[in-house]
């Protein structure tokens, strides 16, 4: 009896899988909001979250060590909470926007790009390598803060930016003339359907 | 090429910003507070009476977004210790006693609001923590006691 039971339940979660994973999206993949979106993110992260300025700031030892030769033990654990807040933001907030952009590679951009096999295993890579390096800079900087991993950071950025760069590649279809052109093509394909 | 006109406004009312009213506000904190009290709370609009008496309002909107957020960039690329420099400076020539300056500091936190509309959430949150240690730093030297220095002028009393 209690095998049935779990045969039963087994069962039940792989079917729920299956359709979890082949269910019809309720939008129309490769809309013209995607590719609007993944720019977006690209925009993002290239001005926002990789320029060296930034990243070089929230990860430097020279605040740290006028600090030391300055302050009280309490201003310094202040700030070395402080700088890990901001390794952590800064983390998260690449973290979220590189998944953004692989949602967008996985689903729309391959109906507008064509792009070839290669590339696209290239990018899978790509996106694979630095997802994994972004959560293990999450987790060393979370465990040892925010001075742990200097060189990791500067390496997840340069990643970041490679990843950008072969994103940025594959989206070049993306002009403003064309934009209202993709927005007809979905348009006309939600129509179709 | 209403555009360029336009843009050529802007950089016309952004000089003359920078020539008359910002030369005499030499650091960049003082800059930013100054620029942030001529924005609206409500519509995020810069509004200089002066400036408009010379170039079109919008111009002189974007002209005052511009020199905010040159300021606001000079402030985040300042090290902490720069930081601590100019605060200590613009508590100083706010007339207000220090601990009053750096409680209502702590409380009210004022740099928030004194940034341009459109900074990223990341370079927005690195300044507010630099104002949060700066403000600790500071605080932390109002309580630390001074060096003792000989009362030289002191009249001895007789009998000592």
């Amino acid at each position: 009896m209690m095998e049935l039971f779990l045969f039963v339940i087994f069962a039940v979660v792989f079917l729920a899988s299956i359709y979890l994973f082949v269910r019809p999206r309720a939008r129309v993949e490769g809309s013209a909001l995607d590719v609007l979106r993944a720019r977006e993110d690209l925009s993002v992260l290239q001005s926002g979250l990789l320029p060296a300025e930034i990243v070089e700031r929230i990860f430097a030892k020279a605040d740290y060590e006028f600090l030391l030769a300055e302050s009280t033990k309490e201003v310094q654990e202040l700030f070395l909470a402080e700088r890990k807040r901001l390794a952590l933001l800064w983390a998260g907030y690449l973290l979220q926007r590189i998944r953004n952009l692989q949602q967008f590679h996985l689903g729309s951009a391959r109906f507008y790009s064509r792009l070839r096999l290669g590339t696209e295993i290239r990018l899978a890579s790509e996106f694979f390598s630095l997802l994994w390096f972004c959560r293990a800079l999450q987790f060393v900087i979370y465990l040892r803060g925010p001075y742990a991993a200097p060189r990791m950071a500067g390496r997840v950025a340069a990643a970041a930016a490679t990843v950008c760069a072969t994103s940025e590649e594959v989206m070049n279809f993306l002009k403003p003339a064309q934009a209202g052109g993709l927005a007809k093509e979905s348009a006309r394909k939600l129509s179709v359907m | 090429m209403k555009n360029v006109l336009k843009r050529t406004d802007v950089l016309e009312a952004a000089e003359d910003l920078r020539r008359r009213t910002l030369a005499s506000i030499t650091r960049p904190l003082d800059r930013l507070i100054y620029l942030a009290s001529t924005r609206d709370y409500n519509t995020g609009f810069y509004y200089h009476d002066g400036l408009a008496a010379r170039y079109p309002e919008e111009a002189v909107c974007e002209a005052l977004a511009d020199c905010h957020r040159e300021a606001f960039q000079e402030l985040v690329g300042a090290s902490l210790e720069q930081l601590i420099g100019q605060m200590n400076s613009y508590m100083i020539s706010s007339r207000t006693a220090p601990s009053d300056f750096i409680a209502t500091w702590k409380k009210l936190e004022p740099y928030r609001v004194a940034v341009p509309l459109d900074t990223d959430e990341l370079t927005g949150e690195f300044l507010f923590s630099n104002f949060k240690i700066a403000l600790a730093i500071l605080e932390a030297r109002l309580h630390t006691p001074q060096p003792a220095v000989p009362d030289a002028w002191q009249p001895q009393l007789p009998g000592r």
